[in-house]
């Protein structure tokens, strides 16, 4: 289990998004995604997840829909939009470029 | 959302359970995971869209619960903005009223009014020749219609005679204005010939109130001056307007008879046209300026000096003080709306200033600019609300005040209607008023310095010195306000009180005036007239208490409108047209007892001066210098200027000069008087002057002595010719009780904002009074420090305001040229009464600093 890590500052949405884009996922559910695709190294906050996903539900990029789980219990699927897949592409990219010119900085000094 | 975390945390707890957790255990983990639901319930709510809604009720629920706990503050300033903005509501609504509201004629923007100006009058009328002669004229210029109003009386039988306000009209007049009967017919051409005109469509006023609104009104017939007219219409109610002809009782049509029609003296046609789109108005105004100057230059002897011009029919709904009085009247309401504005910023500044550590505490806490604001302006705007309401409630009132104080004769009333337009006013002005003056206080607050607050501890709340600065020049702003509000008040409440006192050259007491009216049927000729005259005379005369009685045209209440050209005997004569103009008022031989007009050399006319008689004139005293110099007038001859046979006439008498109560006149014009035998009316003034007896109780017996004489005949406004005084000037009496209310409304409120500001500073100062009250001041010299601070600031505020009410006083000298204007006198009594109410406002705060208990005070600290 590699070391535990907060979240950098900006990062749960395009990490939302990206979880999201493989396919429609509950709130529990990406939490498990993301704590299972970091290898447990993040941590994500339920205070912090929440009031994100009705934000980015609110600016359209992601839709939720009231679904029956697989052990049949009622929950709030959530599901990227053209404008969220758009989105993921912008936040995407100013990530990579983000973390080229951190890392050209940090081994050229 | 509850629900979607609920799942949330039972997946956790399934999940620990899973882990070997026990399940109790498990679920309180999940929940220690979690966090606080609430919270995180309510920071994802924050994020949704809605909750601007949700946060704005929860807003206004803090801030009504804000304002329930301080009644104090939430009264005053709901007080304050309802009567400010009520005041300005009002007096917007009759702005609204009066010019904004368009007339209910169809397109009336193509409407214009045509005046006649002569030396005399600058908005004079046509006479039925130059009437005609225009029709003739006008050709491609668009259509005219002429109509004539006046007094007539309706008795039908069995029933009491009353007096009705009647129009005559060209046929033209409804369709040129755009309006159909709503019941019944038009005119129909034809009608308009003498024989033929007896018939009359009625005003609905007239139809509901005379006939209760009953459909089979058409065909009834109505008698008019004793002769039969047949109903053939009624008008829709958009026709009670006000503005124009809605006075107008019933319209008959214009006859004239051959020799009517060719009449270029007697002016009394009212003209109004519509202009084609085929001409500019530029174009049509020329033309008709054009026609005027024609027809001044071809009958000089009726019409040289005299112009022509258009004016907009929507303008012509006032009459010329009119825009003046709107003016003034907007401007000093606004003057009231700065004023209870001032006194608002003010409350709310203390209220800001007392709450400023806490707000220093929330924003120390984390409390974003955004949230601090927020509460605030919810207050405001409840505040605003509550205050128009107030408002509105104000100007509902005085919408019914003023219909009950401008009921006429006819129960025609002026109301202003609260439409659209003026609840648009009343909200908007509240809302600007409450957000400028809330919101204001409320930055000023945010800029504190948060250290400095929570440094101070509780004293933390009085400010800083830009804070009072600003508070002070408030109060000395409201101060200026207040008194060009009094002095306008006050110069206008003095002088139309001179105006309705003065009695030049005539006295009211004991005097009783009323109207009537010969209708043309029973007194066909002179004769007829004149025999009526004398016995009425003769029995009024009989009646116990009457020390004498007169009948004339004219009575020195009002001005003389008709004015004769005159030659003089002996004298070069002038070039037609401009021969000397007098005021001419025919009048029975009692007429100068009866008014107590005196006379200065000559004899009075004598019971011989009749019909037969060679004819006499008396003239006023100005008539006599400015006709003769110093020179003796009696024995010479005057005769007015008509044709080549003039008829002269003796001065007999010189009297002194009438000056009529109205505000509107100038200078006294030349008068003239002549027998009424010599020249009998129809239209007639009575006038009794009684002796010792209260005159009114003389009223019953003149109606039933007249009703003997002829009970088809009513007299009208039979009351003391003090009330008639009052009656004439009503309009301005109005005037006068708005200007009251606003200059009283003004002086309280700034009087309220002194008395805040003191209390204010009183209750700041306690530690600082207990000092030196402690080092040896005494009770008085602590009393005048805040006295002095009060007064100080008053008596700045005056000052200034004195520059705006030297404006003011110019304003009602230059719009009321008849009225006297004692601007001195009336400023000085406004600036000591200013001075004694900031005194009294600033002593009640004052008084307690003697009550300051040093000891206590100080060992408080």
């Amino acid at each position: 289990m590699a070391k535990k890590c907060d979240l950098l500052q900006g990062t749960l949405d395009m990490l939302v998004l990206r979880v999201l884009s493989r396919g429609e996922l509950h709130g529990w559910g990406i939490i498990q995604k993301l704590e299972q695709l970091s290898q447990r190294a993040l941590q994500v906050e339920e205070g912090s997840l929440y009031p994100a996903l009705y934000r980015m539900e609110e600016k359209g990029w992601i839709e939720a829909e009231w679904k029956v789980t697989e052990n049949n219990r009622r929950a709030k699927y959530y599901t990227l939009t053209r404008a969220g897949r758009k989105q993921l592409e912008t936040e995407q990219a100013g990530w990579d470029r983000m973390t080229a010119i951190i890392a050209q900085v940090m081994q050229s000094a | 959302m509850a629900e979607e975390m609920r799942f949330h945390l039972e997946q956790r707890a399934a999940d620990l359970a899973a882990d070997g957790v026990p399940g109790e255990e498990a679920h309180r983990a999940a929940q220690r995971r979690f966090g606080n639901l609430g919270s995180i319930q309510e920071r994802a709510r924050d994020t949704r869209g809605w909750c601007g809604l949700e946060r704005a009720c929860k807003d206004f629920r803090g801030a009504l619960h804000q304002l329930a706990r301080a009644p104090g503050f939430t009264v005053l300033a709901i007080g304050t903005l309802g009567l400010g903005i009520g005041a300005n509501t009002a007096m917007f609504s009759v702005l609204n009223g009066i010019l904004l509201k368009p007339l209910p004629y169809a397109d009336s923007a193509q409407l214009d009014r045509l005046y006649r100006a002569t030396a005399q009058q600058a908005d004079g009328h046509f006479s039925p020749a130059d009437w005609r002669d225009f029709q003739r004229a006008r050709a491609s210029y668009g259509d005219a219609a002429a109509y004539a109003a006046g007094h007539t009386s309706l008795s039908d039988p069995g029933q009491p005679a009353e007096m009705a306000y009647a129009g005559r009209s060209s046929l033209n007049l409804f369709s040129l204005l755009g309006i159909a009967p709503q019941l019944g017919r038009d005119f129909r051409p034809g009608e308009d010939t003498p024989g033929r005109d007896r018939v009359v469509i009625l005003s609905q006023r007239t139809w509901t109130n005379r006939f209760g609104g009953r459909p089979d009104v058409i065909g009834r017939t109505l008698r008019i001056d004793g002769e039969p007219h047949q109903i053939i219409g009624v008008l829709p109610a958009a026709f009670n307007d006000w503005r124009h002809l809605g006075m107008v009782d019933f319209f008959r049509p214009l006859a004239f008879t051959p020799e009517q029609a060719t009449d270029r003296l007697g002016t009394s046609l009212r003209v109004i046209v519509r202009r084609t789109p085929a001409h500019s108005r530029a174009e049509t105004a020329g033309f008709i300026a054009g026609f005027g100057t024609r027809l001044a230059a071809e009958f000089p002897a009726a019409n040289a000096g005299s112009t022509w011009r258009m004016v907009s029919l929507q303008t012509t709904v006032v009459d010329r003080q009119g825009p003046v009085m709107m003016k003034m009247l907007i401007g000093l309401s606004g003057f009231v709306l700065l004023i209870a504005c001032s006194n608002l910023a003010n409350l709310y500044l203390a209220r800001t200033m007392a709450r400023a550590r806490e707000f220093a505490v929330r924003a120390a806490l984390g409390a974003s600019r955004a949230q601090l604001l927020r509460p605030l302006i919810a207050e405001s705007l409840l505040l605003s609300l509550a205050g128009g309401a107030c408002a509105l409630i104000l100007a509902l009132w005085f919408r019914d005040w003023s219909a009950v104080r401008s009921t006429g004769e006819n129960g025609e009333q002026v109301f202003f209607a609260l439409d659209g337009r003026v609840l648009g006013w009343t909200f908007a002005a509240s809302l600007v008023t409450a957000l400028a003056f809330g919101l204001a206080p409320a930055l000023f607050a945010l800029r504190l310095d948060l250290n400095t607050t929570l440094k101070s501890g509780g004293r933390g709340a009085t400010g800083g010195r830009a804070h009072q600065h600003f508070g002070r020049s408030l109060i000395i702003g409201q101060f200026a306000l207040a008194m060009i509000l009094l002095a306008g008040a006050g110069v206008f409440i003095r002088g139309l009180h001179d105006l309705n006192h003065r009695r030049t050259g005539w006295e009211s007491e004991r005097l009783l005036t009323g109207t009537l009216l010969l209708p043309a049927a029973p007194y066909a000729g002179p004769e007829e007239i004149s025999a009526f005259h004398r016995l009425a005379l003769e029995r009024l005369s009989a009646l116990p208490g009457v020390a004498s009685a007169s009948l004339s045209a004219f009575t020195p209440l009002l001005n003389w409108p008709d004015t004769r050209r005159f030659h003089v005997e002996g004298r070069e004569r002038p070039p037609a047209g401009h021969e000397p103009a007098a005021a001419v008022n025919p009048v029975s031989h009692h007429y100068f007892d009866t008014f107590g007009t005196r006379l200065l050399a000559g004899r009075p006319f004598l019971d011989r001066d009749r019909a037969g008689a060679p004819r006499v004139y008396v003239i006023s005293q100005s008539a006599a210098r400015s006709l003769f110099g110093t020179a003796n007038p009696i024995g010479r001859r005057l005769a007015p200027v008509a044709g080549d046979n003039l008829v002269w006439g003796q001065i007999v008498g010189v009297v002194s000069d009438v000056r009529s109560i109205e505000s509107e006149t100038g200078p006294v014009a030349l008068q003239i008087y002549q027998p009424m035998a010599q020249d009998p009316q129809r239209r007639n003034e009575l006038a009794v002057r009684t002796t010792g007896l209260a005159p009114s109780s003389l009223v019953d017996r003149i109606r039933t002595t007249m009703a003997e004489l002829d009970p088809d005949l009513p007299v009208r406004r039979l009351q003391t010719a003090d009330a008639a005084v009052a009656r004439a000037n009503y309009q301005l009496s109005v005037l006068r009780d708005i200007l009251a209310a606003m200059a009283l409304l003004g002086l309280g409120l700034a009087a309220l904002g002194i008395y805040g500001i003191m209390a204010r500073t009183m209750a700041q100062r306690t530690d600082e009074f207990a000092i030196r009250l402690a080092l040896g001041a005494t009770i008085e010299n602590v009393t005048r420090m805040v006295l002095a601070a009060g007064v100080k600031l008053a008596l700045t505020g005056s000052v200034l305001g004195l520059l705006g009410a030297f404006g003011v006083s110019h304003l009602i000298a230059s719009s009321f040229p008849g009225m006297p204007v004692h601007g001195t006198g009336v400023l000085i009594g406004t600036t000591l009464l200013l001075i004694a109410i900031a005194l009294f406002a600033c002593w009640l705060p004052a008084r307690r600093a003697g009550q300051v208990d040093a000891i206590a005070v100080l060992r408080a600290e």
